[in-house]
Parts: structure tokens; sequence; C-alpha cells
């Protein structure tokens, strides 16, 4: 029992603090290190932050350079498999494109309308630009749900900044560096965003589920009934995490819960945009530039809108040529159906001529052989009464099997 | 079979490939996870680690070891000495079996290896849920650690060859 212990004691003490050959630190060493950078890290202790900072920005750029083959590898995959629908989706994307031209009009004209009205309303506006960003390291870790993106402080991003993959949300800055950050998705199960449900203008906040969805909870005074399956989420921008009235997916309802679909496809993400924010006050400025501006900005509106309404005229137009073109076509396609109608009607008549003549035939052969049988019954003769052969009477007696029209 | 003189530079090379694998795959998350499987991932560092400390490699240094756990949790997105304390760990639990085993068997090695990886990744998910408030889905950490128990066999199968072929 004693020595068995003592082997105990001896194997724990040689696994802990043995240092193998060319191993320059025991495990112990390395186990109390390790933890001690944990609890450093957990208190956001500074010296370990720009630790941290300065790694990330090296193994961002390693990962990236080591992930090439792997990323080369799927992403030859992938195009081969674009590449065999690519006809389909080419004829998809042009009905789409056509539909989406006409919308941008009018949506261009809401655009400038609303930014009139926060003119109106506020003493401030958000400037906001948009630049690019490259994905970087995407993992697609079944555990945590984010992306490294090779902008950072050094373009202006801050923690929170909203990151779009075209105009859709796909998540916010949660970790910044000089020239990388990273980028928590939408799809994380610590992602909540508050968003509004339209139709309805239903308050509630969507929070990740791990996949490309997630699941509505907190619904404002219980308006369940009330989400419809399909409907519109966008963002509300309660809490000012997000921008408000960012597309941010449709919703999905599976019976007992409600999940949204996110527009984006977390998977595919290669470019991001990142959305640079800076204030513009107008508080200070005085009356008179503030009238200047005010007609400067209405007359620049006016001047927007008149352009747009120029190019709603022109799609109206165009539209309008088209319309035309088809209308001429179905015409052309309308007569040449007139004369098919007509040519088909003569080749009924005919046919039905024939029948009747078919039918009159069938008569008069019946007829025949009757009066080969009958015609002794009925035809008038020194000794029988009867008719005389090519009256109607006498084909009548013919038709009746010999009885006579009296009998 | 290949054979390759001592100082020459692929050798050396080949000497440092399961260290080289190890740093490529906290780099690269290498879990096959692009294979589109719902919840199927598993931990290849946890397998390579646990397996050359189990078998003494010399060149296998445990300071590298570390560095590679820093680099993980700079990937993925833990708190910094999360995955060097899970790798440590998984050569502490390595050495000791080597220590208090005197005939090596490989189902043995498996059976403790399922236990090793349920207890550190049982310490993961309790650090990360208490006192970093991370939400975690526990099902992916089960199904994780079910994967990696069951890739140990073929990849030591596999790294046996090459254990052989450098003892050679």
């Amino acid at each position: 029992m004693a020595s068995s212990r003592d082997d105990f004691i001896i194997a724990i003490r040689s696994a802990f603090l043995k240092k193998s050959t060319k191993q320059k630190f025991s495990l112990l060493t390395l186990v109390f290190l390790s933890i001690f950078i944990v609890v450093l890290s957990g208190i956001n202790f500074t010296p370990i932050n720009k630790v941290k900072s300065f790694l990330n920005e090296m193994v961002y750029r390693s990962s990236f350079i080591v992930s090439i083959p792997e990323n080369l590898i799927v992403n030859t995959f992938i195009e081969i498999r674009k590449y065999s629908s690519f006809y389909n989706e080419y004829k998809d994307n042009k009905k789409e494109l056509e539909i989406l031209k006409s919308k941008d009009v009018s949506s261009k004209i809401i655009i400038s309308e609303n930014n009139e009205l926060k003119n109106l309303i506020e003493d401030y506006t958000l400037s906001s630009n948009k630049i690019l960003a490259k994905v970087i390291v995407d993992h697609k870790s079944p555990f945590l749900k984010t992306i490294i993106i090779n902008k950072g402080s050094s373009e202006g991003l801050k923690i929170g900044t909203n990151i779009y993959d075209k105009n859709y949300l796909v998540g916010r800055v949660i970790e910044l560096n000089y020239k990388s950050s990273r980028v928590l998705l939408l799809s994380d199960f610590n992602s909540s965003v508050p968003i509004s449900i339209t139709p309805g203008n239903i308050q509630a906040i969507v929070i990740g589920n791990g996949d490309n969805s997630g699941k509505i909870n907190y619904i404002k005074d219980n308006l369940i009934d009330e989400i419809q399956d399909r409907s519109i989420a966008y963002t509300s921008g309660t809490g000012s995490i997000f921008k408000s009235g960012i597309p941010v997916g449709r919703v999905n309802n599976t019976g007992n819960n409600f999940y949204i679909n996110f527009y984006s496809d977390f998977e595919q993400l290669k470019y991001v945009f990142v959305e640079i924010e800076g204030e513009k006050s107008t508080g200070n400025q005085s009356n008179q530039i503030e009238e200047q501006s005010i007609i400067n900005s209405a007359s620049d509106t006016e001047k927007i809108k008149l352009d747009l309404l120029n190019d709603q005229i022109k799609i109206l137009n165009e539209t309008n040529q088209e319309f035309i073109e088809e209308n001429q076509t179905l015409k052309s396609k309308s007569n040449q159906l007139t004369n098919k109608i007509s040519e088909l009607q003569k080749e009924l008549g005919i046919k039905e001529e024939k029948i009747k003549q078919n039918i009159s035939d069938k008569k008069e052969l019946e007829f025949l052989r009757l009066n080969l049988i009958y015609s002794s019954k009925c035809q008038r003769t020194s000794f029988r009464k009867g008719y005389k052969v090519g009256t109607p009477e006498y084909k009548k007696c013919i038709l009746n099997r010999g009885m006579r029209v009296n009998d | 079979m290949i054979k390759f003189a001592k100082n020459n530079f692929l050798y050396k090379i080949y000497t440092w490939l399961p260290l080289i694998i190890l740093y490529i795959s906290v780099l690269n998350e290498f879990d096959l996870n692009y294979l589109d499987i719902d919840y199927f991932s598993f931990n290849f560092p946890f397998i390579l680690i646990f397996y050359f400390a189990l078998k003494e490699y010399n060149k296998f240094d445990y300071l590298l070891v570390f560095f590679a756990g820093l680099i993980n949790d700079t990937v993925v997105g833990l708190p910094l000495g999360m995955s060097s304390l899970s790798y440590i760990l998984v050569c502490i639990f390595a050495s000791y079996l080597r220590n208090i085993t005197i005939r090596p068997h490989l189902i043995k090695d498996w059976f403790y290896f399922l236990f090793v990886i349920s207890f550190i990744n049982s310490i993961n998910y309790s650090t990360l849920f208490l006192f970093f408030s991370y939400d975690l889905n526990i099902l992916f950490y089960i199904i994780n650690n079910l994967f990696t128990f069951l890739f140990y066999v073929p990849i030591s199968i596999f790294l046996n060859y090459y254990h052989k072929a450098i003892n050679d």
C-alpha cells in the first residue's frame, strides 16, 4: 500500500517537476505562468493587453499566410461548384437587377427626404463613410463566431464599429488593434441586437444561435401573436450599439419559436464594409450661415430630387417602350392566331359536310339492303295490294321491314 | 524507407515536424470544419501534444507548446493563457501516465486520453462561463470531446510510423 502511494507521489513529482532532456522549464512553472497570464488578462492588466495586441498583429498575419493553401483548395472547390450553376444564376441576377434598378430610384428619394428631415429635427448629423476591409482570418470555429479584418484603429475604427456585408449588418468590432480588428458576428451566442420587425414595428432582441440565424427574444409587450412569417427585421438603434434602420434578416416561424434568417451568409465573407463615423456639429454656427446652409441644402435637395425624378421618368419611358414593343409582339401573335382559327373553322366545315354525306350514304345503303329482302312484300302486283316502286310510301314500307303504312 | 543523413536540413525539418504541425494547426485551427457537418469539430493539438508528451519526444519543447497555446488563444479569441494552460495540463497528464506505466498499451492510453480531454474541456468551459461570462454551447464541447477521443487511435497509429522512423 505504502509503496503504491510512493509510486504515485514519485510519478506526480516527476510529471510536474522533472525537466526532461532539452526542456528549459518544468511543467509546474508553465502551469503557474499560464494561470498568471489568465488572471492578468481577466482583470485587463495593461501590459498583458499590449502583449496581446502585439501578438494579435503578428498572429493574424501569420494565420492568414498559413491558411492560404487550405483556403485555395476550398475556394477552388466553391468556384467549380459556382460555374456549374453559372447560367441560371446569371438569368436570375438579370431579373433581380431590373427590379432593383427601379427600387433604387425610390430609395434614393427616401434617403434625400430622410436627410432633409434629419437636418430639420437635429442640431447635428452623423457623417458616415464606409471603407472596404478584407477578412484575413475566418476559421469558422464552432465555439466563437468571429472574423478578423485588416482594418484597425489606424483607419479610425473603434470598439463597437458596425460591420456590413453590402448593406446588411454582419456584426461589430469587439477587439481593436492598430492594423487589424476582431468582429463578433451576429450569429455568435454572445451577440444580441435590438431589432424592429415590420409590419407592426415590433421591438425585440435577436440573439445568435451559432448558426446562420438568430433567435428572437425579449419581445416588447408580448406582441408575439402579431409577428408574421417572412417579416423583415432591421436594427432599431436602441442602446446605440447599432445604427437604426440597417436590414438584418427575415423572420422564420418554426411553430414554437421565431428565428431571424440573416440576409448575409457569414460563411462566405471575403470583404466587408466598415462604417467610420464622425460628428458634424452645426449648433454654434451663426444664423446667416445657418440660413444660407439651409437654403443651399434645400436647393441641393431639390436638385437631387429633380435629378432623381428625371431618372425615374427615364426609367418609366424605357419601361413604356418595352411595354409597347411587347404589345406589338402580342398583336402580331394574336393576328396569327386569328388566321389559324379561321383556317381551322374552314377545315371543320368541310369535315362536317363529309360526315353528313357519310350518314346519308349509310341510310341509302341500309334502304338498299332492306329493299333486297322486303321488296316482294311492299311492291304492288296484280295479286297483292302494295305500293308503287319509288314512292315515299314504298320507301317507308321497306324501312318498316315490309309492314305497310296502313298496317 | 527513406533515410536521411543526420546533418541534412531535411532531416532537421523532419525531426521538428510535430512542432511545425502543431503551430500550423493552431494558426489554421485545423479541425476539418469546412466539411460543413453540423457540430463536427475535433481538437487536433490535444491529440498531437498528448501523443508526443507520452512518448517523451525530445524535440517537443513544453515552452514551445506553451507559446502554441498563446497563439491559439489569439486566433480563437479566448482570454490569453487559456489554451496554454490546457496544453500544459495535457502534457502533465501524459507525463504522469508515462511515469506510472510500465507496459504501455494503446487502448489504456486511449481511455486515459478521454478522461484528460473531458477534464480539461470542463475546466475550460467552467472558466470561460463563470469568470469571463462567455456564452458557449456545451453541446459543441461534448461533440468536440467525442470526436477528439475517436480520432486519437487512427492519428496515433499514423504517428507511430513517424516515431518509429525517427528512432531508427
